[in-house]
């Protein structure tokens, strides 16, 4: 019990520091919280070490560079060699097992690394690091936050902690209580303000929707452990043991898998159960909300992407494509949903939400499509089949990758603008006391022409717009194009697939509608009003991740040209290939632009021309224009204001009628679907629950009560033969021997 | 295991098989001796000459030290618990002693080490906390820290205190009925006098009166049984009665004599319907020493009983269950049901406690039940004997973690004694308010009474209804591996028992938690609501009781492999 016995299956050097990653962070959650509460207030505690910003910084950082030497190790080591593990027995007791002391269950907590693992440990660590540092440049400088900055960041590293023990655990068991605490935190952030009525109400419907989630994903892995008696990844992903329940139950493992399923959509916030994350833009700006969008939705994706030795297993073949083609699906409807209501969304960071969801809806689609094709071609012996196998998966991990630098890079971005617009305010509105009141600092009515103000921060956003729209050669051209093309190629075997397949393509489109339509309204034009006129730069603080993130983005065509989409996917793949650099891009840009077969030629090209033409062109022709007189930008984005204003000029229509179309009106309600979910909550669930709090108190809590004041007069009367008389006592020993004397020799 | 090694007293091998016994002996001289350490001298007869001998006269200062004796009698306590658990990591050596004549005296094996284990752990706690702590006045009084120290009588104490391990631990060993009495009295007496032992308070002669005259009844009764035994076999010894046992068990003498002893040993393990002056002597008593009644001196009866009942009236009748069962099976239903039944409605601590303590007697004679119920002898191998080994495994095992978390409950209660009573629920009111730790240790000791995990007393619990389905599973074995249709009719139906403990402790969870939501919700008495009295012993000792309440029941396994060693030492006479 509690013994640490470690058994490594492949001895690495940082693996046996590996655990820190974890722990690191989760020890700093108990200094900070320890010491925000002994000195709060305390000038050093605040100005020195920014209320704990400064000692989660280094934690983070230690946990990235932990990171990024595990993973060097474990590319270096890595061609075609097994995953590595590392393994502590934590509950190791058969005392539990039908009293025999013999057969011993054991949880342990392992570490488990493979391609999967590794990407996503990298997205975790890189981007909480950076968010780290874009905190201390905004929570600390918002007196709203004074002397409770301290709460922010233990919340904030046992967040990371969550984030990367999921990551790294090596069983779905340890997977599930790290996606717990997440939970955990990501409702204590998103009420981070409680005072709020809506904040508060944000962070109860976060809990409880993806907790709906968390049931079914429970329900699963219990069916899991039937199936496999174990979570382990080491046993459940075992061809052999695949074998085994693959010929007695693959039905039953088709359901298990759903249901864990119906978990990742509640964390990822896909339809049905995407309601909580446009609320979850409550939490402090913008950092709560990038971990909702760069990390934590990331896992219900981890958590798919994990479950692909199943699809891919030999023995499984042809069974679970019904569920590749839901997920998908799932991943379809989504996307264009989402995009639909970003359309009409006012709120910067809510279009950013919006975007969150349709964006991680393609990467759904796309590992969908992914599981198909392993699921059904015969990928372990053909060859050509194995790539098309890896390259679907890949672009999808790739996606995942692009989307969260770039969507990192976005909110911090849209935080850096919130800050600003909301100081310009505060600035300009200096004697009114009650100033906050009726103005929102998030509402892009507030911006416009900011371009000039604030160039740093209206380039990250470009990139990261352009990258989110897939234009091409920029960051998530690469994956996004990968993903509609297989989309396609799976269409062209199951017409199912249709559905998601014409999906992911109109969402290009929509896509391209609503960032451009952003980052028009936000940056290009004329200051909206006043405000919008005085706003400053940034810090330093908030600046240093936006430009790195920048680069991030840029550096994409560089990943994708080293075979990111491969070695993401492939275990028999070996990083750094044979290929050099510039081939790799060449070849990728081949691949991407001059493709040999004219179906998937064609398709490139219209979803080029739909996402980046298209969507933007409409964008343009409504809200481009010229910045005010006498303000100028950044060389880089002349042309594109330019552009925007000549659009406009040309192409502008009136949208009124369609604004005020009831379509229009259903998107700004979000499709009334929060609506619908309140009646059914209202009239079903509360009905039920009315009836059943009834006959709680009427009939269990009379039971209950008649049984407690039964047993409470039975008590009295056995009390009361303990009278205190020593007399009686011995009465009632005679009787006592007299009993006992008859018992046995009626025995006997 | 190894063999066993026989020797006769005061020979090779006599010290180390006895040190603990020899350890406490010293102590106990030393209790006598040290605090009459003086000036004294002697004069010769006759003459002016004074010799100094250092007895009596004027205290040294060290002498006069009102703590030295319970540093004495805590020091040897400890070193004999000390030296138990010693020797259980060496790994034990079995012993045998005999006396001249060839008669077994004292076994020394796994079994009987674990009792001395619980007799000295009990024992050595409520010697060292109740440090400083006598009280003149009697319960209920407040007295300055002056007075405490003052009450000339701490030597009495400890010496009694002393001499209760050493009479427990010559149970645990003995071979021979007679001495096993003899111990059993030493014991008896003196638990007797130490709850008497406050003689200024009315309420404590009373219950010290009362528990007096009827264990004496109780002893009475007993010893008789042991008579008609001697009578019928013509030998105290265990093995000679069991032998006879086993040809003739079954006639009338021999009946009645094991109904009469199960009369003796019921007493002290508080059995219904024997129980009855505990509550009274509980509540009477100073609450360390209700501590010690109910942990080490209920283990004493226990372990009575299993000597008793599983060594010499082993169940060796026609249908393979032992002849004692169905009456050892209706007294623990009626004990556990009657024990939580009065504790539901009591609104004294002490006694409240003291009627789950007679609710857990009757939950470890429902597992002794089990083991009864079937012909667990060593010669029929298999299913039987590992079933009685799991039973008798848990009962050991809920032994052990009693003394933590029982003895911690009353060890909280003995502060709140020292700063004015603890005869009502609502003295405990604010605990959590005044002194925090305290109140989370109560919590802890309540909730594990309770058998909540992940303490001790869920696991000790879990394992005691394991081992009694396994028991009543096991006995229809035969139907399952034939695959053929069974039912719950076909379980032996100790399985009843089972299920009566499982309801038996929803009731408990009831009186276990008011004593939580008076602590933690309640306002403090008027006149309490300063801080509680000071003392770090007590303290510490309660802090050890916390400890192993919460290691033990999250990481069990070492000391459920210990029970497991010492119950099959029992089974197979290891």
């Amino acid at each position: 019990m509690a013994s640490t016995e470690v058994t490594s299956t492949v001895h690495s050097e940082w693996m046996q520091y590996a655990p820190l990653i974890i722990l690191l962070p989760m020890m700093a959650f108990a200094v900070i919280l320890f010491l925000g509460r002994v000195f709060n207030g305390h000038p050093f505690w605040k100005k020195n070490l920014k209320e704990g910003g400064l000692i989660a910084l280094p934690v983070m950082g230690a946990s990235l560079i932990l990171s990024l030497l595990l993973i060097s190790e474990f590319l270096k080591g890595n061609s075609g060699v097994e995953d590595i593990f590392e393994k502590m027995a934590w509950v190791n007791t058969g005392i539990w097992n039908g009293g025999s002391t013999t057969e011993s269950v054991s949880f342990g907590f392992g570490i488990y690394v493979d391609h999967v693992t590794v990407m996503l440990l990298f997205v975790a660590s890189f981007l909480c690091l950076l968010i780290n540092v874009f905190s201390i440049g905004y929570m600390n400088t918002d007196p709203i936050n004074d002397n409770r900055n301290h709460r922010f960041y233990a919340e904030f590293v046992l967040f990371c902690s969550g984030m990367l023990g999921m990551v790294l655990a090596d069983s779905f068991l340890w997977l599930f209580i790290f996606w717990e605490i997440m939970g955990l935190c990501s409702y204590l952030l998103i009420g981070f303000y409680y005072e709020r009525p809506s904040a508060a109400s944000a962070a109860k419907k976060a809990f409880l929707t993806t907790r709906i989630g968390d049931v079914f994903l429970m329900i699963g892995l219990v069916m899991l452990w039937d199936l496999f008696g174990s979570l382990d990844y080491a046993v459940v992903f075992d061809t052999h043991n695949i074998e085994m329940v693959a010929e007695s139950s693959a039905g039953t493992l088709q359901w298990a898998l759903g249901l864990m399923f119906i978990g990742a959509v509640g964390k990822s916030a896909q339809f049905p159960l995407h309601v909580w994350l446009p609320d979850a833009m409550e939490g402090p700006t913008p950092v709560s909300a990038l971990i909702h969008a760069a990390t934590m939705v990331n896992a219900g994706l981890y958590l798919v992407a994990r479950m692909f030795p199943f699809f891919g297993a030999e023995s499984l073949h042809g069974e679970l494509d019904d569920l590749a083609f839901i997920i998908a699906a799932i991943g379809g409807i989504t996307a264009v949903m989402a995009a639909a209501i970003a359309f009409v969304q006012m709120d910067l960071k809510k279009v950013l939400a919006y975007s969150t969801m349709s964006q991680l809806a393609y990467i759904f689609t796309g590992l969908g499509c992914a599981m198909y094709l392993a699921n059904t071609l015969d990928w372990h012996h053909d060859s050509d089949a194995h790539y098309i196998v890896i390259v679907a998966f890949g672009a999808s991990l790739f996606h995942l990758f692009n989307h969260a630098m770039a969507k990192g890079m976005l909110f911090m971005a849209s935080g850096s603008v919130i800050h600003e617009v909301h100081h310009a305010h505060h600035h300009l509105h200096h004697d009114d006391d009650h100033h906050d009141d009726d103005f929102d600092a998030q509402s892009m009515e507030n911006m416009g022409g900011l371009a000039s103000k604030m160039p740093i921060t209206a380039t990250a956003m470009l990139i990261g717009s352009a990258s989110i729209m897939g234009l091409p050669l920029i960051g998530g051209f690469w994956s996004k194009e990968g993903i509609i093309a297989n989309a396609w190629r799976v269409a062209q075997d199951d017409p199912r697939f249709l559905f998601p397949a014409m999906c992911v393509l109109i969402g290009a489109a929509m896509t391209g509608f609503y960032m451009s339509r952003m980052w028009l309204k936000t940056f290009a034009g004329k200051p909206n009003n006043e405000v919008a006129a005085h706003v400053g730069p940034t810090n330093i603080w908030i600046k240093t991740p936006l430009f790195i993130l920048t680069f991030v983005t840029l550096s994409s065509v560089l990943l994708a040209g080293m075979g990111f989409t491969h070695w993401a996917a492939d275990t028999e793949y070996s990083f750094l290939s044979e290929k050099n650099l510039i081939d790799g891009i060449l070849y990728e840009m081949g691949h991407a632009f001059a493709n040999s077969d004219s179906f998937f030629f064609i398709l490139t090209y219209v979803a080029i021309f739909l996402g980046a033409i298209v969507g933007p062109g409409v964008a343009m022709a409504l809200y481009g224009g010229k910045l005010a007189d006498g303000e100028d930008t950044k060389p880089w984005m002349r042309p594109v204001i330019r552009l925007s204003a000549w659009v406009n000029d040309r192409f502008h229509f009136d949208n009124t009628a369609l604004r005020e179309s009831s379509l229009a009106v259903a998107l700004e309600n979000r499709l009334y679907i929060d609506e619908y979910y309140d009646k059914a909550m209202l009239n079903i669930v509360a009905g039920f629950s009315n009836k059943v709090a009834e006959a709680d108190t009427e009939v269990i809590d009379g039971t209950i009560k008649a049984i407690e004041s039964g047993s409470q007069s039975l008590s009295a009367v056995v009390r009361s033969m303990t009278t205190g008389s020593a007399r009686d006592y011995i009465l009632m020993v005679a009787v006592g021997t007299l009993i006992i004397s008859l018992l046995i020799w009626g025995v006997a | 295991m190894s063999k066993i090694t026989t020797i006769e007293p005061f020979t090779k091998g006599f010290v180390e098989a006895f040190s603990p016994e020899l350890i406490l002996f010293t102590g106990m001289l030393l209790l006598i001796l040290v605090p009459n350490l003086g000036k004294g001298t002697f004069r010769i007869p006759g003459t002016q000459l004074r010799l100094p001998w250092l007895m009596g006269g004027t205290r040294f200062k060290f002498s006069s030290d009102p703590r030295l004796p319970a540093w004495i009698a805590s020091i040897t306590l400890g070193s004999a618990f000390l030296n138990v658990l010693y020797v259980f990591s060496q790994g034990l050596d079995r012993v045998l002693i005999v006396s001249e004549s060839g008669k077994e005296l004292f076994l020394i094996n796994g079994f009987s080490r674990i009792f001395e284990m619980i007799f000295f752990g009990a024992l050595a706690l409520a010697a060292f906390s109740s440090m400083n702590r006598l009280q003149v006045k009697g319960i209920g009084s407040k007295v300055s820290e002056n007075e405490l120290y003052n009450n000339r009588r701490q030597a009495d104490f400890y010496i009694l205190m002393v001499t209760c391990a050493l009479g427990m631990s010559v149970v645990a060993l003995a071979q021979d009925l007679f001495v096993l009495f003899i111990g059993l009295e030493l014991a008896s007496f003196s638990t007797y006098v130490l709850v008497a032992f406050l003689k200024e308070s009315k309420v404590g002669v009373e219950s010290g009166m009362k528990y007096f005259i009827v264990g004496s009844v109780a002893s009475g009764v007993g010893l008789y049984g042991l008579s008609m035994l001697y009578l019928w076999a013509g030998s105290l010894q265990f093995s000679v009665l069991a032998a006879t046992f086993a040809v003739s068990g079954t006639t009338a003498l021999p009946m009645i004599g094991i109904g009469f002893v199960l009369v003796g040993f019921g007493f002290k393990v508080s059995a219904a319907p024997f129980h009855f002056a505990a509550p009274d002597a509980y509540a009477g008593a100073m609450s360390p020493v209700a501590g010690v009644l109910a942990t080490a001196s209920k283990a004493m009866g226990m372990l009575g009983l299993v000597r008793m009942l599983l060594i010499v009236a082993a169940p060796e009748s026609t249908d393979g269950s032992a002849v004692w069962l169905v009456c050892l099976g209706v007294m623990a239903a009626v004990t556990m049901t009657w024990g939580n039944l009065a504790a539901l409605g009591s609104d004294n601590p002490k006694r409240m406690l003291a009627y789950s303590s007679v609710a857990h007697a009757g939950y470890m004679l429902a597992a002794l039940t089990a083991v009864g119920a079937w012909n667990w002898d060593a010669a029929v191998a298999g299913d039987a004997s590992a079933a009685a080994v799991a039973v008798m495994t848990a009962l050991l095992f809920h032994l052990v973690v009693l003394v933590a978390f029982k003895l911690g409950a009353f060890l909280v209660l003995s502060i709140l004694e020292s700063e004015g009573g603890a005869s009502r629920l609502s003295s405990l009111g604010g605990l959590a308010k005044r002194e925090p730790l305290l109140a989370v240790a109560m919590f802890i000791f309540m909730i594990s009474l309770a058998g909540v995990p992940p303490m001790a007393g869920f696991l000790s619990k879990l394992l005691v209804i394991m081992g009694i389905v396994r028991v009543a599973v096991g006995d229809m074995g035969a139907e399952i591996t034939d695959g053929g249709i069974y039912a719950l009719g076909d379980m032996h139906w100790v399985w009843w028992l089972a299920l009566l403990m499982v309801l038996n402790s929803a009731i408990s969870v009831f009186y276990y938690l008011r004593v939580v939501v008076v602590m933690f919700f309640d306002e403090p008495e008027e006149g309490r609501e300063g801080p509680l009295p000071r003392g770090w012993q007590v303290r510490v000792a309660i802090l050890a009781c916390v400890l192993t309440t919460v290691l033990v029941g999250v990481a069990g396994d070492s000391l459920i492999r210990i029970c497991e060693m010492a119950a099959q030492s029992l089974n197979y006479n290891w």
